[in-house]
C-alpha cells in the first residue's frame, strides 16, 4: 500500500519517515516533492574499468545539462524511513522536459536515510537551478519482517558513483559481517 | 496492493476508477492497456529553462504513422481520460513497446490520487520507432493507499491532449537565498 500524502505528513511528525528540511507546502496526494541538492559530478571518463566525474558546485544562475550525457547529484533533503520502504522518481514537469532522474533503480529500502545520489540523463539539454523541486519520492507499506539495510549507499549524503565491480567481493565479506 | 483487472472492472463499473473509453478486452491480469491518442508534442527549444514557458509545436500522426528518430524525445497522449479518488495509477509500458526501444515515460510513472485526465507519455525512442494512432502502448495498474485521501487539485488536472510542462509555475523561491 502506498501512503497518501496526509499519511506521509503524519509519520513525518511520529519520526517514521524522515525528511529533513520539510515543508508540508511540497506534500502531494501520494508522494513528497524532494529538491536538487547544489553538488553535480559530471561524467569525464571511462579507463576501461570504471566511471571518473569531476565535481562542481551548480551555480545558482543554473547549469545546462548536455544530451545524452550522465550526471550525478543528490537530493537537497535527507530522506529515509525506519517503517516504510521508498520509490524515488522524478516529478512528471521534468519528465515532460525529456530528463530522466533515475536510470531504472527508483527503490529505495527500509532504513537507508540519507540525501539520495540521483543519475540524470537529458534527452534535451535543459537548465537546472540548485534548490529546485525536482522530484518525487513515494512510501510504501512493507508486508514481513525486514532485515536492516546494510549496502554501501545508504548512508551518503554526497553524490556517489557507482562502487566498481572490484571493490564487490570485499563488501560481500563486510556484509556477511553486518548481519 | 495492487488491483487485479477482475477488481478494475469492479471499480469502474463503481464509479471508484475512471476510463473512458473502457473496452472490456483492454484489462489484462493486473493492469489496463492504454492506446496513442493522434496529438504529439515536439519541443522547439535548443535547450530548455524551466523558468520560462518552452515553445512547441503539436503534430498530428497521420495513419500510416510517424518516425520517432533514435534519440528523439517527443510527448504524446493516451485516448482515454483515466483517473481515480480511491486508487493511485501508476503508468508503465507494455512490454512489446519497451521491446521496441520505446520509453513512455522517462522518470514519472506515479499519478496522483483525484488526478483526472488523458495522461501525457514522455516518449524516448533509444531505436528508430514508427509510432501510429491508437495502438496499444502503455498500461495503468491501480493500487490501495494508506491513510487519508486528500485530492489532486494540480496544474495538469483535466489534460485534454498531451501537455508540455509547467515547472515555470514552480519558481516561487531560491532555498539558498534564505
Amino acid at each position: 500500500m502506498i501512503l497518501t500524502g496526509s499519511k506521509i505528513n503524519d509519520e513525518v511528525k511520529r519520526g517514521n519517515i524522515t525528511i529533513k528540511p520539510f515543508s508540508t507546502e511540497q506534500v502531494n496526494p501520494n508522494s513528497y516533492n524532494y529538491r536538487l541538492g547544489p553538488v553535480l559530478k559530471v561524467f569525464e571518463r571511462f579507463d576501461g574499468y570504471k566511471s571518473f566525474f569531476e565535481e562542481i558546485e551548480m551555480p545558482r544562475e543554473g547549469y545546462i545539462l548536455e544530451a545524452k550525457k550522465m550526471y550525478l547529484a543528490t537530493t537537497y533533503e535527507v530522506i529515509g524511513s525506519q517503517k516504510y520502504a521508498m520509490s524515488l522518481i522524478g516529478r512528471s514537469s521534468l519528465g515532460r522536459y525529456g530528463l530522466f532522474l533515475q536510470c531504472s533503480a527508483n527503490l529505495g529500502h527500509t532504513s537507508s536515510t540519507h540525501k539520495w545520489t540521483l543519475e540524470m540523463v537529458a534527452t534535451i539539454p535543459i537548465k537546472l537551478y540548485p534548490g529546485m523541486i525536482i522530484g518525487q519520492v513515494s512510501f510504501w507499506k512493507n508486508y514481513g519482517l525486514f532485515k536492516k539495510y546494510c549496502g554501501r549507499y545508504g548512508f551518503l549524503n554526497h553524490p556517489q558513483e557507482s562502487l566498481t565491480p572490484g571493490d564487490q567481493k570485499n563488501y560481500d565479506i563486510n556484509r556477511k559481517q553486518n548481519y | 496492493m495492487i488491483l487485479t483487472g477482475n477488481k478494475i472492472i469492479e471499480e469502474v463499473k463503481n464509479g471508484k476508477i475512471e476510463i473512458n473509453p473502457f473496452i472490456e478486452n483492454r484489462v489484462t491480469t493486473n493492469s489496463y492497456d492504454l492506446s496513442l491518442g493522434e496529438t504529439i508534442i515536439r519541443y522547439k527549444a535548443e535547450i530548455i529553462d524551466p523558468k520560462v514557458e518552452t515553445p512547441y509545436v503539436e503534430i498530428k500522426i497521420p495513419n500510416d504513422g510517424l518516425v520517432l528518430k533514435q534519440g528523439e524525445f517527443v510527448l504524446g497522449h493516451s485516448n482515454e481520460r483515466i483517473g481515480s479518488d480511491f486508487y493511485v495509477p501508476l503508468i508503465h509500458g507494455k512490454s512489446g513497446t519497451a521491446r521496441m526501444g520505446l520509453f513512455v515515460h522517462v522518470t514519472a510513472d506515479l499519478i496522483d490520487i483525484g488526478s483526472h485526465g488523458v495522461t501525457t507519455f514522455q516518449l524516448y525512442a533509444t531505436l528508430p520507432v514508427r509510432l501510429y494512432p491508437g495502438i496499444l502502448i502503455a498500461q495503468v495498474s491501480f493500487w490501495v493507499p494508506f491513510g487519508n485521501i486528500i485530492l489532486y487539485k494540480g496544474k495538469y488536472q483535466n489534460s485534454k491532449g498531451p501537455r508540455p510542462s509547467m515547472t515555470y509555475k514552480d519558481f516561487k523561491y531560491d532555498v539558498f537565498k534564505r
